[in-house]
């Protein structure tokens, strides 16, 4: 099923730098949006015969912890391999998601256009909300990729563009979409 | 056989009509397409249709836009080409624009590109159901199998030329611009003058204070001297503004200038200078980066004859007026010899310190030892001390050995720490040496003078028991 996502053809067998920021932050917004998303990561693993790859909830969290942002930063490089393996758990469980994905994104939409504050809609503040808890008990404050979501409006814009990009994931071809996406302006 | 396959999403219906290669399969593949048709319900009334060049068009900029949304690195479109027929570009809050160029289904044909292009609207789902119609077909099989998704990285090449030209310059414009305008101001500054540092080496202080171990080192030279040799240099055998500065203590500093400055003298004096008749003996004072920085004779041929050495040239001269030296100096002999020879050697006389006793001591062999008298010994030492202690400039703790005999005279001392060495003249242990060459048994005490004016005072090989 991997093989369906074709080698960016990058110098090292190492994900850059975005990617692995872009991965993490992918999964922290499924797990906003959905309370059992930690362990339906897992799960989808399992189901996707992926555990070769995310070996059970330690490895998953030395995964994500590649992400230079992280408090608890992980000097490990993030292979390929493991990078499709996360890509494919996001896009599936994007997929699960869809139709909660799409409410919110008409309710956001619809808040916009008449100009009120998000926390109208009471399933989105709940995600907004949930999302910036976890951004800011996982993300080391004096980093300076973090320093820029200092305020809660950083962050609600991270957590909608998420949402967007999340949505864009759930596709037939979303996996293919989010592998190429996380080599743009890296490869030659 | 026409067929059709259908892409239906809530807010994008995706219908194409074509024909397949086998007319007589009702399962073969649509191969060739006639017409493509592309409804957004909810979102505009417009139909938009084509044939195969829209169809790619809007395939090539939907997967472009996608995945342009999910990395935030916009894909250039080649701008030497005519501008595709369908594209898509972020607009305010959120909402994206379709831009295609066709004319709306129905009218008369006119020029196309006398056409204003169509601008659709669509917020996030509704562009999201677009793609994903596109995504559909792409990955059907069935339909147009020469279609497939094309899916690439935008290279880094692409996204680096993406900046503006005027923006990737600006840096090495404003580079430029500053180098220009600092070489511009710093022409109008005139170059510095050359001030030589020493400035506080002229001497003011009365000449030959004391502090000096050797008197006859230091004698004044004879008044007939000075007026006989007018063209000397000024300083020749003028030493008193260096009478005060301190001494270099560490003897491996001392013994890396004792080899400098005598290579350098040994190169400095030609070969073509006549040679003296006998030894001339200076002394000379060296600062501790290795200026010569005074030097004085130390015998009458010596001051005749200074002319022939390079020591004139070699010296630093001092402006007028300035200041005893008050940096680390280490004193030496410079003995120029008639055989061409120079040989340099530390005078062993450490600048504003009692020379003779601030050696080090020799191993104790005939040691006192009777406790009880080492006692005594002590608590004599440390009152003969205190009786003559007067404030200390050290900032650190002095700490001495000091030897003394059986008697209670003191033999000599040894400085343990540097700023003992640099100091002892300030402590009363000079003035208190009187046993010098005694042969008595002898006993070793430790005097700590504390940076607080602390005196301490304890045997060098612990209380006895």
């Amino acid at each position: 099923m991997l093989d369906t996502l074709a080698d960016p053809g990058l110098p090292s067998d190492e994900c850059p730098r975005r990617a692995r920021i872009q991965l993490d932050l992918l999964l922290l917004a499924i797990e906003a949006l959905d309370l059992g998303g930690s362990e339906a990561m897992l799960a989808v693993a399992r189901d996707l015969a992926l555990d070769n790859l995310v070996k059970g909830r330690v490895h998953l969290w030395l995964l994500r912890g590649t992400n230079p942002m992280r408090r608890y930063s992980q000097r490990r490089p993030l292979q390929m391999e493991e990078a499709k393996a996360l890509v494919m758990i996001i896009c599936t469980l994007a997929r699960r998601l869809t139709v909660l994905i799409r409410q919110l994104l008409i309710g956001q939409q619809q808040l916009t256009d008449k100009q009120l504050s998000l926390d109208h809609h009471f399933r989105l503040a709940d995600y907004m909300t949930r999302f910036r808890s976890h951004f800011r008990a996982r993300m080391n404050p004096r980093r300076a990729g973090v320093i820029a979501y200092s305020t809660d409006e950083k962050l609600d814009e991270l957590a909608v563009q998420l949402l967007q990009q999340l949505l864009l994931c759930s596709g037939v071809l979303g996996p293919q979409r989010l592998w190429n996406s996380l080599f743009d302006g890296e490869v030659s | 056989m026409t067929i059709q396959r259908q892409y239906t999403l809530p807010h994008c219906n995706l219908s194409l009509e074509g024909l397949s290669d086998n007319a007589l399969d009702s399962l073969a593949p649509l191969t060739v397409l006639m017409n493509a048709e592309c409804r957004l319900p909810g979102v505009t009334d417009v139909t938009l249709t084509g044939g195969r060049e829209f169809l790619d068009s809007l395939v090539a900029a939907v997967s472009r836009y996608g995945q342009q949304l999910l990395s935030g690195v916009a894909s250039p479109i080649d701008a030497t080409q005519a501008p595709p027929m369908v594209f898509l570009k972020p607009g305010e809050n959120s909402y994206h624009h379709l831009i295609v160029q066709q004319q709306p289904l129905g009218e008369p044909v006119s020029d196309v590109s006398a056409q204003p292009p169509l601008d659709i609207k669509l917020n996030t789902v509704q562009l999201y159901d677009l793609v994903e119609a596109v995504d559909q077909l792409l990955a059907d099989t069935q339909t147009l199998p020469d279609l497939t998704a094309q899916f690439q990285a935008v290279s880094r090449r692409l996204v680096q030329a993406n900046e503006p030209v005027a923006k990737r310059a600006a840096p090495a414009a404003l580079g430029a611009a500053a180098l220009a305008a600092a070489g511009l101001a710093l022409f109008f500054v005139p170059p510095p003058e050359f001030e030589p540092s020493r400035s506080e080496l002229e001497s003011t202080a009365p000449a030959q204070t004391a502090g000096t171990g050797t008197p006859e080192a230091n004698a004044s030279p004879p008044p007939g001297a000075d007026s006989a040799n007018p063209e000397l240099s000024p300083d020749v055998g003028d030493l008193s503004r260096l009478e005060n500065a301190p001494a270099i203590a560490d003897a491996a500093t001392i013994a890396l200038l004792q080899s400098d400055v005598a290579d350098r003298l040994r190169q400095a004096w030609a070969d073509d200078t006549p040679r003296p008749s006998d030894d001339l003996a200076y002394r000379i004072v060296v600062s501790e980066d290795g200026d010569i920085l005074g030097y004085k004779y130390e015998n009458d041929l010596a001051l005749a004859e200074v002319d022939s050495t390079p020591l004139p040239e070699l010296t630093f001269v001092p402006v007028a007026g300035a200041a005893p030296v008050g940096e680390q100096v280490a004193q030496f002999i410079a003995t120029f010899t008639p055989a061409g020879e120079v040989v340099l050697a530390p005078t062993g006389r450490n600048t504003g310190a009692a020379a003779q006793p601030a050696g080090t001591l020799p191993p104790l062999t005939e040691k006192v030892t009777d406790g009880d008298r080492i006692r005594a010994l002590n608590s004599t030492l440390y009152d003969n001390i205190l009786g003559d202690l007067g404030p200390l400039s050290a900032s650190e703790a002095l700490r001495f050995r000091v030897r003394l005999t059986e008697a209670g005279e003191v033999v000599g001392y040894e400085p343990i720490n540097a700023a003992a060495g640099l100091l002892a003249a300030e402590t009363p242990l000079p003035g208190l040496v009187t046993a010098t060459n005694s042969t008595a048994d002898q006993v070793d005490f430790q005097v700590v003078f504390t940076e607080r004016g602390v005196l301490e005072v304890n045997p060098w090989d612990g209380w006895p028991q």
